[in-house]
């Protein structure tokens, strides 16, 4: 855009272990959702590998980059991304529409997993109906309708208040424990008591975590 | 994604914006009822012409006449006189070889010479008096041109004569006195009537013949010239030319000037004109013209249905707009599907469904509107053209405007296409979204 070009992530060369419980923290515009997107298949790199599960996820085109996301990856974003026209449960299941599951086991697993997220009672009720809290816990079940291998979550607790926001770390916690290789991108620094691995970015670059909390209390120049 | 998958989906997208999705299948409703009402009319004003010439003529029937020249000058030059000088041109005459070269085409079943009466003549009956035409005919039989009798026979004879249905309703007193009622028209049946016929000498007298006919018969009703014809025997006919004349007819030297060629039915009849033609005659049919004034009410339905599709075209702008108003809106929900594995096809079938839905809906209320209009047009119109031919002779219409029911189903899936068309653009725009950019779009 305008000429200028920006490198979002230059030189990251990160490798995330499976079962494992990740968290990316960087200020704004340091390109943790950019490396979010990117292990997502939902952008492509403009130089460099990226391998999911064995899979160059640089080197597919669309289609199987689609499929590839249908099958392996859970999305949990900041602004939860329901469709407001659906119920609960129909947002639950909207990703297997696209898998070509029938309704019937569709909206059985659906209501499973909103049974563990703590809304069975709500499975009815738009977006509109539900608090911040409700529906990210709506956005994760949603994540673990196609059984991901990996699940991504960006800014999770971002929109949420502290109750809530903890509330979902939890859930995503209990998730790693139970087996998943979870992703974190946040600013949020209650976030790393759960994690496994910690991955600091400043400026697109992955710095140490000494680098990124001196950098964090730099005083800000007159 | 599963087809009805995918139906459920573009319904329930469809449902949550219902006032905007009525307003642009408005624009389909008015087009394609325009579309229907129009090619209705269209269909109806051909029926309703197809009625009114139902019975102009037999359409088994060919009338063929000797080819002349172009040119404008006539050179006869009669088959096999052999060494004819150079610069004239061949006609071929409808010589009595001629009509057993007719006769032997195949379908052929009848072939008959006509004759006009070609002289000044006057038909009465009693104080009343008819001008019309008179044809000799070569057949002992009416029938042989499909016609019936209504009284008496078909049958000619010398001293007889055949009329049609309205001949006597040409019968007119003019010695009548102006404000004296005309007589009501003659039963002519079986009555004698008088022909008479003039000439004139070298010195401009008058001279006359007469002759007396009984008439042996009246012909049904043939929507035709037989209605206001009197049939004789040919050779009756040649006699009276020759002698209005002054000349010997030789048919064999001169040819008829008209002959009728019957083939067995009227699917045949076109085959056979141009077998006749082939042969070097001039030839045409009533068929002609029932395909000519069809073509024309085809060529109408096409201009009539297209003055509807303009109004189609801009319902299709509509859908097109709300479809890119829409993408813009639901940028995020579609980096949402993207996000978890919808395909390019799978939101490009999501898009073109809803604009196919609206294109649907909006046929589906044309349809129904068009058919009402039509129906309502009907009632009035028919009613306004019965009067009309009440009061101007002619066969009264059954219908004005008919919907035949490949129009409502052709209507529904054009718009449904056109929808889909025009739901084309912003479907591939949305479809080739690059996710990340459509999560993060506001």
């Amino acid at each position: 855009m305008g000429g200028t070009t920006v490198r979002a992530l230059d030189g990251v060369d990160i490798e995330i272990p499976e079962h494992t419980f990740t968290v990316v923290m960087g200020p704004s515009g340091s390109g943790k959702s950019s490396l979010l997107y990117l292990l997502g298949g939902l952008d492509r790199p403009t130089a460099g590998e990226i391998i999911v599960n064995g899979q160059r996820l640089d080197l597919m085109d669309e289609n199987a980059l689609a499929l590839f996301r249908r099958k392996t990856m859970g999305f949990i974003f900041q602004s939860f991304n329901l469709v407001s026209s659906m119920s609960a449960l129909e947002n639950v299941a909207f990703p297997m529409q696209f898998a070509g599951i029938t309704a019937s086991q569709r909206n059985e697993k659906s209501k499973v997993l909103l049974t563990q997220v703590g809304l069975a009672d709500r499975s009815d009720h738009k977006p509109s109906e539900l608090s911040g809290g409700q529906q990210q816990r709506v956005a994760v079940a949603r994540a673990l309708i196609n059984d991901p291998l990996l699940i991504l979550a960006d800014e999770p607790t971002g929109n949420l208040d502290s109750q809530s926001g903890t509330t979902v770390m939890q859930m995503l916690a209990d998730l790693h424990k139970a087996g998943r290789t979870v992703l974190v991108v946040t600013h949020d620094a209650r976030m790393t008591r759960f994690a496994t691995h910690k991955i600091f970015l400043l400026d697109g670059r992955v710095v140490s975590e000494a680098e990124y909390q001196s950098a964090a209390l730099q005083p800000l120049q007159p | 994604m599963k087809f009805f998958d995918l139906l459920r989906l573009v319904i329930t997208n469809l449902n949550r914006r219902k006032a905007r999705v009525g307003l642009t299948a408005i624009g389909v409703v008015i087009g394609t009822g325009a579309v229907v009402i129009l090619v209705s009319l269209a269909i109806g004003l051909q029926m309703n012409a197809n009625e009114q010439l139902y019975g102009i003529g037999d359409l088994s029937q060919i009338y063929v006449y000797p080819a002349y020249g172009g040119g404008g000058e006539v050179f006869i030059s009669p088959r096999g006189g052999g060494g004819g000088g150079g610069g004239t041109q061949d006609i071929k005459l409808l010589t009595n070889s001629a009509l057993q070269e007719l006769g032997a085409l195949p379908s052929v079943v009848a072939v008959i010479p006509r004759e006009f009466l070609q002289a000044n003549s006057v038909i009465s009956y009693k104080k009343l008096q008819t001008y019309t035409g008179m044809f000799g005919v070569g057949t002992n039989d009416l029938a042989d041109f499909g016609l019936k009798a209504e009284q008496g026979t078909t049958q000619l004879s010398r001293s007889t004569i055949v009329i049609g249905s309205r001949v006597a309703q040409n019968f007119m007193d003019f010695n009548l006195r102006p404000g004296q009622e005309p007589p009501p028209p003659p039963d002519l049946y079986d009555q004698q009537i008088q022909l008479t016929i003039f000439k004139y000498d070298d010195q401009g007298n008058e001279i006359r013949k007469n002759y007396s006919f009984r008439v042996a018969g009246v012909l049904s009703e043939a929507g035709s010239e037989a209605d206001y014809s009197i049939y004789l025997p040919l050779e009756q006919v040649k006699v009276m030319n020759e002698w209005a004349n002054n000349t010997r007819i030789n048919y064999n030297k001169t040819g008829y000037n008209e002959v009728i060629v019957k083939v067995e039915n009227p699917d045949k009849t076109l085959e056979v004109r141009d077998q006749i033609i082939a042969l070097g005659f001039q030839a045409n049919t009533m068929l002609d013209f029932v395909q000519g004034i069809n073509n024309f009410y085809q060529i109408l339905q096409v201009v009539l249905g297209g003055v509807g599709a303009i109004a189609l075209l801009v319902a299709a702008i509509g859908i097109a707009n709300t479809m890119a108003m829409s993408i813009l809106e639901r940028t995020r929900e579609i980096g949402l599907m993207k996000a978890v594995g919808a395909t390019n096809r799978d939101v490009l079938s999501l898009f073109l469904g809803e604009a196919a839905g609206i294109g649907f809906i909006g046929g589906l209320g044309g349809v129904l509107v068009g058919w009402l209009l039509g129906q309502m047009l009907n009632v009035v119109a028919i009613v306004y053209l019965a009067q009309q031919a009440a009061q101007q002779g002619g066969i009264p219409p059954s219908v004005a405007v008919y919907t035949p029911i490949w129009l409502p189903i052709f209507v529904l899936a054009f718009s449904t296409f056109i929808g889909m068309l025009s739901g084309l653009y912003p479907a591939l725009r949305a479809a080739t979204m690059i996710p990340v950019l459509a999560l993060k779009y506001e």
